[in-house]
């Protein structure tokens, strides 16, 4: 079915539906796609080890040559370098040696300890909403308030670029999934008027993950309470970063009392790992019962909830950590700028360099950034629209002018030099 | 296999998709967002055609595709290959 001129026009997009009789085999012509050198050199950029800390210098053993290089780290999300804070980690290391490593059971069981309960207080006073369950994972947190907000007759509308976690969130609910054109009221306006009737959510996300372009709130907040449909806001790649206090794209556009679910990620920002869902008190009960990423998985390490506390506290008490994120995201965007770049619709510390429709180019330009000691890695379609493939710069707090100034000159040379911008 | 044939087949998927779509009022110039599809219901529908004509077009060729008629002709040079 698949021939050889045409393999690299295929990608993950076509291979999700399995055919082969053989129920522990992928699909034939999977293998011979990935198999091939021209793909295969592709997927060398996927798990490539970290043998340091992720911060703005790292070290990698990158699977291209097998060689351990000393990096300029442009793609962790380590946007506040809280993951290597003195104190964070002083917070987990004593938290450590009272409580061990594990959890060893549930929340509702046994795996609640005095940490997690604080933290759900702390977070749900930041989120200024009632109440607030802790997932093991920010996905897990996603997929389980959908599955226990939703259910088989309801209706999940996402923006066109939200993340997989709802969408699995509303297949495990049961409830159809519409899409809406990305940040685009008018769509929004049109697919709620065709679901009228309904028990209906909209989920958007405060920054998009891809593009780092922020989401129109106020004209999602218009659109919805004109319908009178709640929205669910996911703010993985906003909380901390946004706003007077930090508490997000809510606090940023002033409408946080419009949010009926506000979701949050730790392992952007904070620097750890987990997810956290705030509702009003009744509803994060409900949750609590019916969803099962919370109910039948284990809950959060508590020296990690520890640090996370400790994240939360280092974050909030002044604008330092966020003042350094912004000042670097416009050095940053003033270099790439200069160089011509195509930076999309980016206002946040998520800044993509779209390159266009070649794959080809794209990997070419990886392997040379990562030769020359840039982690940068490539996004490629489907991940991205097969014409607006792309780097994907995570600016963070840590890095130096210095740090900068050597990724641009890096960028300059295997980016916009053969995309003939400079 | 004809172009028609074809578009019978995409027709019959989009029908199965999308509520309250009534056959006679699909013109295969027209695109399925124009009857209410969105991104995901077009990805099903397109996933359901490839199947059925035991074909597989790469996604990424589809992205320029803009109405019926165009992804029956995209359909066609796979099926007839
Ligand atoms: C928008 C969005 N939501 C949810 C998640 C899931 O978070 P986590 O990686 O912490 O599980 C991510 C990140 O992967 C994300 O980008």
């Amino acid at each position: 079915m698949m021939n050889d001129r045409d393999i690299l026009k295929y990608s993950l997009a076509d291979f999700g539906h399995n055919d082969n009789d053989d129920v522990l085999a992928p699909p034939q012509d999977f293998l011979t796609w990935i198999k091939d050198p021209r793909v295969a050199m592709a997927f060398q950029f996927f798990e490539q080890p970290m043998l340091a800390a992720p911060t703005p210098r790292t070290s990698l053993r990158t699977n291209l040559d097998g060689v351990t290089r000393q990096m300029i780290n442009l793609t962790s999300y380590n946007y506040l370098g809280l993951s290597t804070h003195p104190e964070v980690v002083a917070a987990a290391k004593a938290a450590l040696d009272t409580y061990g490593v594990g959890a060893a059971g549930a929340a509702l069981l046994s795996g609640t300890f005095d940490q997690h309960e604080l933290f759900a207080e702390e977070l749900a006073r930041f989120k200024q909403k009632d109440a607030c369950v802790l997932f093991s994972s920010g996905l897990g947190g996603n997929m389980g308030a959908i599955q226990a907000i939703l259910q088989r007759g309801d209706v999940l509308v996402i923006d066109d670029k939200c993340h997989k976690s709802l969408i699995d969130g509303a297949k495990l609910a049961g409830a159809k999934l519409v899409s809406f054109a990305h940040n685009d009221a008018n769509s929004l306006d049109e697919t709620l008027a065709r679901h009228k009737g309904k028990r209906v959510l909209v989920a958007i996300e405060g920054v998009y993950s891809m593009d780092g372009d922020l989401a129109d709130l106020p004209a999602v907040v218009e659109v919805c309470e004109s319908h009178g449909v709640p929205i669910y806001l996911d703010e993985a790649h906003s909380t901390l970063l946004f706003g007077e206090n930090g508490r997000g794209i809510g606090e940023h556009f002033g409408l946080e009392d419009k949010i009926g679910v506000s979701f949050g990620t730790l392992s952007k920002s904070f620097g750890g790992v987990g997810g956290f869902v705030c509702a009003n008190e009744n509803l994060v009960r409900y949750m609590k019962c019916y969803a099962s990423p919370f109910q039948f998985s284990c809950a959060l390490p508590p020296a990690i909830v520890a640090a996370m506390r400790k994240s939360l506290e280092v974050a909030t008490r002044d604008s330092s950590l966020r003042d350094a994120m912004w000042e670097n995201v416009h050095y940053f965007r003033k270099n790439l700028e200069s160089l011509n770049l195509d930076l999309g619709e980016s206002a946040s510390q998520v800044i993509p360099i779209i390159i266009g429709s070649s794959g080809e180019h794209l990997i070419m330009m990886a392997m040379a950034a990562q030769q020359r000691g840039l982690f940068l890695q490539p996004i490629d379609f489907p991940a991205v629209e097969a014409h607006a493939r792309r780097f994907r710069i995570s600016v963070s707090s840590q890095l130096t002018k210095q740090d900068i100034d050597e990724a641009c000159n890096i960028i300059e040379d295997v980016i916009a030099r053969p995309l003939g911008r400079v | 296999m004809s172009k028609d044939q074809i578009i019978e087949v995409i027709t019959r998927n989009l029908l199965e998709n999308i509520d309250d779509l009534d056959q006679s009022a699909i013109n295969p110039e027209s695109s399925m967002r124009d009857y209410g599809a969105n991104s995901l219901d077009i990805i099903e529908v397109v996933s359901c055609s490839m199947r059925e004509l035991k074909i597989k077009v790469p996604r990424s060729e589809l992205a320029e595709v803009q109405n019926i008629s165009q992804l029956a002709d995209k359909f066609l040079e796979y099926v007839n290959a």
